[in-house]
């Protein structure tokens, strides 16, 4: 009977299990062991030598291969910022559209949102690079119809990375959305009455009752939303090339260029641990200030 | 109904609409771009929609990148790594929720930790492994890694924990296999949440750029659509190919839109049951 239980225990387990340690758990403990080392990634894992901290003395250091690094992780971190700062916001501006009973058109609103979610990053890059093109594109003219200038967007430095933030939140909003509406289901309908007897006007009552109670689904979302922001890399491999003037290089194109392109596999595995370290650091900040909150 | 209770529900209305306007305003954009010509495409200011919807831009972009290949090589890419995804995470989801053994919480975490990893931490390696194992520039190399998913095997175990034992018992005095109860008792009682995760992993399939990019290496027999269309930006540059990027692009968008109107109610139930329990 024994037996036959570890039997089948094995074969349940056994696949996912196989699968996941063969090609997520080895590659991450391969990560931070080539990021000790000199490595060519066209070669075997046998020829890489041991440096000991000089890829990461490198990526701190005063020489370019750290000042490229310094800038892609700064970029990385504003788009990251900026995009959960303009999300989080969003979805719950949203999340209360569809959910109210008032006005018709709540569930129309979300098929919508949801459905940008389903695009492929690469087909939303292609298409936001024509509504941002200066001249030809639909964007700088209905911005002419409210009288406002021309923006450059893509081929400015000072605007390319927050005219990828918008192209993101776009892409992203609706799964955010449906994240919110599900935090605003769970909140009790009586507390609002309860809010409301007591003389709370709407605005109180959002700011008493629902943000509080939501606090848990926003956690969610906010870890959440820097994980998928880290990993922008489309619109900037396939539009941008990192440019103008590096002020779109990130993390994810800058680690793939170094360490597939130019296959310096350990340099790129150094740069791949020290986002890895930087997200378990942001998500424990971003846990910390929770508390923070809860405790006001 | 009070006169600024009407007048509230007008505001509320005319809210909805502009909001989903705009959010649909990039897709409709695109469609209508496919349809132009290629003077309309470059015209300044830019017209909205096509005099007639010209298809020309369609059949060019299937000779030009093979977009019928392509799409086929998707279709493959995402279904095979769809049914795996549903069977591994099934059976791994069953044994988590209904079986008691040492060690199950440590490993549950282990497995379902990686759903928070980005893919370029462990994209360096995995790369150069997949081409140890001789499997690069092939489809093969696309699909292996991307059998079993952290988020299908915690979805499913959040189901699969609802299903009463009394049923399983059932079957097993029946005389029922493990194998034979996880496929033709449970994935039944779970039907709405294998929904969910077969447009999740399709999507999410058809969707992945960064992974094919690294292992195909260039060999664009193989290339999945989203990769050929990434080819497709960097033939005959300029405005001219407005209308053919803007074709392939909306080839690409069908079949996952497809499958979302289908499956959308699942989608949204799931998430909003699996994830965060406020």
């Amino acid at each position: 009977m024994r037996a036959a239980r570890t039997f089948n225990l094995s074969i349940m387990l056994g696949p996912a299990t196989a699968l996941i340690g063969v090609f997520i758990l080895v590659p991450m403990v391969l990560t931070v062991w080539l990021s000790f080392h000199e490595w060519s990634s066209q070669t075997p894992f046998s020829s890489a030598r041991f440096v000991g901290l000089r890829n990461y003395q490198d990526l701190f250091g005063p020489i370019s291969v750290g000042r490229d690094f310094r800038r892609a992780f700064f970029n990385t971190a504003i788009y990251t910022c900026v995009s959960v700062l303009a999300l989080l916001p969003l979805s719950v501006m949203l999340g209360l559209l569809v959910h109210q009973k008032r006005a018709a058109g709540g569930q129309m609103l979300r098929t919508v949102l949801f459905a940008t979610y389903m695009v492929p990053m690469i087909a939303v890059a292609l298409v936001w690079s024509k509504l941002y093109s200066p001249s030809e594109g639909p964007i700088n003219q209905i911005l002419g119809w409210f009288g406002l200038g021309p923006q450059p967007w893509l081929s400015s430095p000072s605007t390319a990375l927050y005219a990828l933030v918008i192209l993101n939140v776009w892409q992203q909003v609706g799964y955010f959305t449906v994240l919110a509406i599900a935090g605003l289901t769970q909140i009790p309908k009586t507390l609002h009455e309860a809010a409301r007897i007591d003389g709370a006007n709407p605005v109180q009552s959002f700011f008493g009752v629902t943000l509080p109670l939501l606090r848990r689904t926003l956690l969610f979302s906010a870890v959440i939303a820097v994980i998928n922001a880290v990993q922008v890399f489309e619109p900037v491999a396939l539009i941008t090339q990192g440019g103008p003037a590096g002020s779109t290089n990130v993390l994810t194109y800058h680690i793939r260029r170094v360490g597939i392109e130019r296959a310096q596999g350990g340099m790129g595995s150094a740069m791949a641990v020290m986002l890895m370290l930087s997200l378990i650091v942001a998500i424990f900040a971003i846990f910390a200030m929770n508390r923070k909150a809860e405790e006001q | 109904m009070t006169r600024s209770g009407s007048l509230e529900r007008a505001l509320l209305t005319a809210l909805i609409l502009t909001i989903a306007v705009i959010a649909a305003f990039p897709i409709v954009w695109m469609v209508l771009s496919s349809l132009k010509t290629p003077q309309e495409s470059m015209q300044v200011p830019p017209v909205w929609l096509p005099r007639t919807p010209n298809f020309s831009a369609f059949s060019e972009v299937s000779d030009v990148i093979g977009a019928g290949r392509s799409m086929m090589n998707s279709a493959i890419i995402a279904t095979v790594a769809t049914a795996g995804i549903l069977i591994t995470s099934l059976m791994a989801g069953y044994a988590f929720a209904k079986y008691r053994f040492r060690g199950r919480s440590i490993l549950f975490a282990l497995l379902v930790g990686t759903m928070f990893l980005p893919p370029i931490v462990t994209l360096i390696p995995l790369y150069r492994l997949i081409s140890e194992i001789g499997f690069n520039g092939s489809l093969v190399g696309v699909i292996l890694p991307n059998l079993a998913n952290a988020f299908g095997i915690f979805l499913m175990r959040q189901f699969i924990a609802g299903v009463p034992d009394d049923l399983l018992d059932a079957a097993r005095v029946d005389g029922a296999s493990e194998i034979r109860i996880v496929f033709s008792v449970v994935a039944p009682a779970v039907a709405p949440a294998i929904a969910a995760l077969t447009l999740f992993a399709f999507v999410y399939q058809w969707n992945t750029y960064l992974w094919p990019l690294t292992v195909l290496q260039g060999n664009t027999d193989n290339y999945p659509i989203v990769l050929s269309l990434g080819r497709l930006l960097s033939y005959n540059r300029g405005a001219m190919n407005t209308g053919l990027v803007m074709a392939g692009a909306t080839l690409a968008v069908l079949p996952p839109l497809f499958l979302f109107v289908f499956l959308q109610k699942f989608f949204v139930d799931s998430i909003v049951s699996s994830g965060v329990k406020g």
